[in-house]
């Protein structure tokens, strides 16, 4: 059967016109994103710049800009991360675990659980600030310190982790699993040999970008108490401010010198959430299995 | 690799090499026989046939078995089929066997002509080389000498043509006539036993070449010295 | 003068047949010497009250293969996991019915199905490799069954066994997903036999590799029924005819009115009989491909 050279020539214009504008308009989109994005970083790097120094990173804030810094904001965001890391990742990644290789999905309350995970990650902020407020400060008795702040923390990313742990534990294929079974594992053994070691690199990732993302909150640390003026080092049960409180105090300061050394301070921040998140996206690319 | 198939057509192609030497041990016992007019020995051989026929049933069996599990193809499957033919031409050689041996028995007091006899033992020893000349070039998948085979066995049909016109020289005894009459079916048996030699021969050709192909063919067969109808 | 010798009483020898069982046949009892390992009675199998196979009765023989085939949906795969309790990992599956192994029922109250899963092991259709190291693959059975001694001979008796060590005794360390999709399957069978296990299922193992990798498996299954008992289920009712001892037709019977189809025993028997003269017209019809 013979085809017909105008057959295979150039289709309708009408379809081609609006192929190309589509493609334009997504140019666009992306275009706006990055220049907003841009002129953001372009604009806090112009000002900062001048006051990256030690003193950022090592002295206690002071009324003199010129010797203020940021480090016990900095050593007090560390701090918490380090404690955060140890409490948000048995919990979240143990979660995980009873919900996809242990829970009878027909069992009400392990539906009622999953509905609960879903509906707490939506919740705002602030709302976990009154929370700690409420339970860890006054109700338990703490006090505004370190701790009450990381375990806030904590709450607010949880659901993060528990969400990423399940993904990678779902991927997992189950013909693993099925083949360790076959040799006369255990259920615990299974998960432990063969399910988590597979899974950790999609863990990790999920830890990592849930602990970022912790980084910058600061609704919920001003609530449960980090003060803005704070001199001494950090310790579990005392008195302690996160970087990005800091900035917020240096912003509300009068002196315009302090704008300055809020935008230094967001310079720091960002450094260290890009390291985070490109160390994140490396490990996931790294480690990631193709089935 | 196919572990199993190679096994079993070994398996077969052994017996069938063994069903072989027990036709060479009757066509051996019934010359004998024949010669020495010797009726214990003829019923040694008409009993051992009951052998040969377990060995062939076995065989055909196996045969079955063996195309219906394994599927054989190309040169696997030729060889199975030219042992299924073979199978039956030793157990066709076997029966002749016991043909020549239960004339023995029928004629055994009736006086006998010596050089018959002679000439059948050297039918006899000639039909005995082309048995092992065809098992053995089937084995070795020898076709040439497979080939001449032909050769050997237009001496038989020579010496069995022969027969006849010895027969009929023999005189006017009632007896010995008798006997004569029995001796011609005796040498067709030898001449019989020769022919399924050859196909032996042919089968072997078929499995080297994948072509079947007779030697001879005695329907289109040229011939200077008139046919004997035998 | 040559003797003849009579005829002996010795049964005809049918090549390509085992010696034992001729000698049976000759005695008109078949099946007598053959030592029983598993044995199934009225085995029924549910998915949540949806009847899968129904009243199964049979008999596995020791160092025997034993072939289930049969159309898709007739439930031999379903039987085939009942041997080893993999069905429990199927929360709406139920099995009632006895299977005695050794004398004991596989589904007696006081038996522990991680106990039976290291006497019977289980080779997937698709090889299903763990994502470590050929040699942490192969020791995972021993490791997780706590010998940890000797380890090493163990990783390479069982690597033998399954005709892969040549292959791979100087790549150990490697991961197990660099390996084909043949050697993969070995692998997981050495992975079964370094538990040492009695009986070896499997589930469908060639029909995910190319013809050479199924004639290793296949050669290889006539290798390990020496020292293990095998049961195999095969879509490919040729691989059967080639490599078991005895084969199983399993078929499906409808319910058109709760279009349900449940699996249903119909002729077991030796392989030869079932591929030449089956008894039931139904296995005849499957193996002669007249099987809609």
């Amino acid at each position: 059967m013979s085809v017909p050279a105008a057959a295979l020539g150039p289709g309708p214009r009408g379809a081609k016109v609006r192929g190309t504008l589509f493609y334009v308009l997504l140019l666009v989109a992306v275009f706006i994103g990055f220049l907003l994005l841009g002129t953001l970083i372009v604009d806090v790097l112009r000002k900062g710049i001048g006051y990256l120094d030690p003193t950022l990173l090592t002295e206690p804030n002071s009324s003199n800009p010129e010797n203020a810094g940021a480090g016990p904001a900095i050593r007090g965001t560390i701090y918490m991360m380090v404690l955060l890391l140890v409490m948000v990742v048995p919990v979240g990644v143990g979660t995980a675990v009873y919900l996809e290789e242990y829970a009878d999905r027909d069992r009400w309350y392990n539906r009622l659980l999953e509905l609960n995970i879903q509906n707490l990650a939506a919740v705002p902020s602030i709302v976990y600030g009154i929370l700690g407020l409420a339970f860890l400060v006054r109700g338990l008795g703490l006090g505004r310190v370190l701790l009450a702040g990381a375990l806030i923390l904590t709450l607010l990313v949880l659901p993060t982790v528990i969400v990423a742990s399940r993904e990678a534990i779902r991927s997992v294929p189950d013909s693993i699993r099925q083949g360790a079974f076959a040799l006369g594992a255990t259920q615990w053994q299974v998960v432990s040999r063969q399910v988590l070691p597979a899974a950790i690199p999609g863990i990790a990732t999920g830890s990592i970008l849930a602990l970022a993302r912790a980084i910058g909150e600061t609704a919920p640390l001003l609530l449960v108490g980090a003060l803005t003026f704070v001199t001494t080092n950090p310790s579990l049960l005392g008195a302690f401010t996160a970087l990005p409180i800091q900035i917020y105090q240096w912003i509300a300061r009068p002196q315009d010198e302090f704008r300055l050394l809020a935008a230094a301070g967001i310079i720091v921040l960002l450094a260290i959430l890009l390291t985070m998140n490109a160390f994140a996206i490396w490990l996931r690319n790294r480690y990631q299995r193709r089935w | 690799m196919r572990i199993t198939l190679q096994e079993e057509l070994d398996q077969l192609e052994a017996a069938l090499q063994e069903e072989g030497a027990h036709v060479l041990r009757a066509l051996r016992g019934c010359l004998n026989a024949l010669a020495h007019s010797d009726v214990e020995l003829a019923d040694e051989v008409i009993a051992f046939d009951d052998e040969i026929d377990a060995a062939y049933l076995g065989i055909e069996e196996g045969i079955q078995s063996l195309l219906a599990r394994q599927t054989p193809v190309a040169v696997d499957l030729r060889l199975v089929l030219a042992i299924l033919h073979n199978n039956l031409h030793l157990e066709r050689m076997a029966d002749y066997c016991v043909t020549i041996a239960k004339l023995t028995k029928l004629v055994h007091d009736v006086p006998h002509d010596q050089t018959l006899l002679e000439g059948f033992e050297e039918m006899g020893q000639r039909a005995e080389e082309m048995i092992r000349v065809a098992l053995d070039s089937f084995r070795d998948r020898n076709a040439p000498r497979a080939e001449s085979l032909v050769d050997l066995d237009e001496l038989i049909d020579r010496a069995n043509r022969r027969v006849v016109g010895h027969v009929l020289s023999l005189g006017g005894d009632p007896a010995v006539r008798e006997w004569g009459l029995r001796m011609i079916i005796v040498s067709r048996c030898l001449e019989r036993i020769g022919d399924h030699a050859v196909d032996i021969g042919e089968q072997t050709a078929y499995l080297v070449s994948g072509e079947f192909r007779e030697f001879t063919d005695a329907s289109h067969h040229d011939r200077t010295t008139p046919r004997d109808l035998s | 003068m040559e003797e003849m010798e009579s005829a002996s009483a010795a049964p005809a020898k049918i090549p390509g047949m085992d010696e034992k069982l001729l000698a049976e046949r000759a005695e008109g009892r078949p099946y007598t010497s053959r030592e029983v390992l598993f044995d199934v009675s009225s085995l029924n199998v549910r998915y949540s009250d949806v009847p899968a196979l129904k009243n199964v009765s049979l008999q596995i023989y020791k160092n025997f293969v034993t072939a289930f085939i049969g159309p898709s949906g007739c439930g031999k795969s379903t039987f085939i996991r009942c041997f080893n309790r993999m069905n429990d990992l199927i929360p709406t599956a139920s099995v009632e019915g006895t299977i005695l192994y050794h004398g004991i029922d596989l589904y007696g109250n006081e038996v522990d199905p991680v106990e039976v899963r290291k006497r019977i092991g289980m080779v997937f259709q698709k090889p299903n490799p763990f994502p470590k190291s050929i040699y942490d693959n192969v020791a995972f059975g021993p490791r997780v069954l706590g010998w940890k001694k000797n380890l090493d001979d163990r990783v390479e008796r069982a690597l033998r066994h399954a005709a892969l060590w040549d292959e791979v005794k100087n790549r150990l360390k490697a991961s197990a997903y660099s390996l084909s999709g043949g050697q993969q399957q070995r692998l997981c069978i050495a992975r079964c036999l370094a538990v040492e296990p009695d009986v070896l299922l499997m589930d469908e193992p060639a029909s995910a590799l190319d013809p050479i990798s199924t004639t290793a498996i296949e050669d290889l299954m006539h290798d390990l029924k020496r020292e293990y008992t095998i049961v195999i289920v095969t879509h490919n009712m040729q691989q059967a005819a080639r490599v078991a001892d005895m084969t199983a037709f399993f078929s499906v019977e409808v319910d058109e009115e709760r279009d349900i189809r449940t699996g249903i025993l119909v002729e077991y028997d030796e392989t030869p009989t079932i591929f030449t003269n089956p008894s039931d017209k139904r296995t005849e019809d499957y193996v002669t491909g007249r099987f809609g």
